[in-house]
């Protein structure tokens, strides 16, 4: 059925063309004044195989919905909409080769591909400047580049239902972010970076391949909802720590540091000055030791909220090391003061 | 018992008041709650005013206090928004898919000191206008919207009515005391309980 001026709603700039079994879009019967005044076009719901570039004769348009047809391509006639602020186009055959050069180019706030087929993030949906709101999930991607950290403007990213097995460090940089959707994914560890994210509230990693979450996470002061499930956390205190001893290096080092051994640069070739200053301290505060490469991978357990029991991963600088307030080391009933989240920083923690 | 006609509910009003009566009496007959839930055909011209959506967690909604024998409201799951385990304090639940489709998956109550991964029971995926029913004897149950492109949309029955409920975490079968809060009430956004909710998600 073509009937098309007839079947749209009328007035407030809004053409809704949805589920009309279109497989074009014939505008010839669309007056010159209604292409003008329309600020809202529904297409979802038709046959539209390709976006046709009639589309872009409604040059006012701000919101534009072709959701749920077979699109594989988005035509370039799209770019000439210069006031597009929201393009939904969920649930169809696009992929990281059907959009057009100058995509980036469009002041769009609100970008929605979830259910196609794209296998990486284009370069040009991570151009978008005034992007707040960019959802990719249910689709193919392996990755997410380091390019994202140029949508300055992210609030809100989607990506849940993907094949990521990793996060780049470069999405801390976001300074707005505020919900970040991870979930269903191939995610084997979240970067400590992601501290950074100030303005983070929610945070779902639900469904991955987690086995515990580095101990900056305590750091996400704002974040209120963060979903667990799904992951192999490590439950049980992992009692083999392995620990490859130090080498006479790391020892010679270590006695350095700790003992505050004065050394000056003409006392000491270039390399082991650059080594000496690689020293890390013991994070655990009771103990004043240092480390270089030699350390041991400790899965401790954070009273998260007063309910829950996060393994979360530090460095100590040998096994001897213990956490001050546990008698027992190997217990995992223990509670860490230095580790405890006032209850308060984190209300709702979606574990379940 | 008394048989009562399956009268289908031509709307959600329609529904609401046959509701009320069969809540007059003290007795509950769950197969009949049911069949009435599912028998009214999802319209969202009737409920899309109590459909307020957040960003963040799925949101409770209100449409009726049920004469204080119940409560009816309806929650708005955006993709994938998930409540955690969860307990019914000792009421019955009823759940029917407005919108979209919801993945329900029961678990035992876990067992006295025991500190392993909760049992699971069963999963199912309801679809659009099913009512699942559960309650406290039956188990605990998690309910998720699954999809990355669509929100759902259910409406809930509690009988009798209950503002706290038990969360659990599924690996430990730790239990925690939950306030549950309501996003908006008879269509009004009501903020400032929202605020304060404890809600284990």
């Amino acid at each position: 059925m073509e009937n098309q001026e007839g079947a749209a709603a009328v007035g407030d700039g809004v053409l809704d063309f949805s589920r009309l079994s279109l497989s074009t879009l014939n505008v010839d019967s669309i007056s010159d004044e209604r292409k003008r005044d329309t600020r809202l076009l529904h297409l979802n719901y038709n046959r539209l195989a390709s976006l046709p570039s009639s589309v872009s004769l409604f040059f006012n348009l701000e919101f534009l919905d072709i959701s749920n047809n077979g699109l594989s391509a988005i035509c370039e006639g799209i770019t000439r909409l210069s006031k597009l602020k929201t393009l939904i186009a969920k649930n169809n055959r696009l992929d990281e080769f059907s959009l057009p050069k100058e995509f980036g180019c469009l002041p769009l706030e609100v970008l929605n591909f979830s259910g196609n087929r794209f296998e990486e993030i284009p370069l040009q949906c991570v151009k978008l400047p005034r992007l707040q709101s960019l959802s990719i999930g249910g689709n193919r991607l392996k990755s997410i580049p380091a390019e994202i950290e140029n949508l300055t403007s992210l609030e809100m990213l989607y990506l849940g239902g993907n094949l990521i097995s990793a996060i780049p460090p470069e999405v801390a940089n976001l300074p707005y972010l505020s919900y970040l959707v991870l979930c269903d994914n191939r995610i084997q560890s979240v970067p400590p970076q992601l501290t950074r994210l100030h303005s983070l509230r929610s945070l779902s990693l639900h469904n991955n391949l987690l086995t515990y979450l580095p101990r900056e996470i305590l750091s996400l002061v704002h974040l209120q909802e963060l979903s667990l499930r799904g992951n192999p956390l490590v439950v049980r205190f992992v009692k083999e720590m392995t620990y490859d001893p130090p080498s006479l290096l790391e020892l010679a080092g270590r006695t350095i540091k700790s003992r505050n051994i004065p050394y000056y640069p003409q006392d000491l070739p270039s390399n082991l000055l650059r080594y000496l200053d690689l020293a890390s301290k013991c994070p655990n505060p009771k103990c004043a030791g240092v480390y270089f490469d030699s350390c041991v991978r400790h899965i401790k357990f954070v009273d998260f909220c007063g309910k829950y029991r996060l393994p979360l991963m530090h460095y100590l600088c040998s096994p001897e090391c213990t956490s001050p307030c546990s008698s027992n080391p190997q217990s995992d009933a223990e509670s860490e003061d230095e580790n405890s989240v006032p209850t308060d920083r984190l209300q709702r923690v979606l574990l379940g | 018992m008394e048989q009562t006609e399956v009268v289908k509910p031509e709307t959600l009003e329609d529904l609401i008041k046959i509701l009320h009566k069969i809540f007059e009496s003290d007795c509950i007959n769950v197969e009949e709650v049911q069949n009435i839930m599912e028998a009214y055909e999802s319209n969202p011209n009737e409920w899309m005013k109590y459909a307020m959506f957040d960003q963040y967690r799925y949101t409770r909604n209100l449409v009726d206090e049920g004469n204080g024998k119940f409560n009816l409201m309806i929650l708005c799951w955006g993709e994938g928004h998930g409540s955690s385990i969860h307990d019914h304090t000792d009421s019955h639940c009823f759940m029917k898919l407005l919108q979209g489709q919801l993945k329900e998956t029961l678990f035992e109550w876990p067992e006295g000191k025991s500190q392993g991964d909760m049992v699971q029971k069963s999963q199912r995926i309801l679809q659009e206008n099913k009512v699942a029913y559960i309650n406290d004897s039956i188990g605990l149950h998690r309910v998720e919207n699954v999809s990355h492109t669509e929100g759902a949309v259910s409406l809930h029955l509690y009988s009798p009515p209950f503002d706290t409920c038990q969360t659990f975490d599924q690996r430990t079968g730790h239990k925690n005391r939950v306030k549950m809060t309501f996003w908006s009430k008879y269509g009004d956004r009501t903020p400032f309980e929202t605020t304060v909710s404890q809600e284990n998600n």
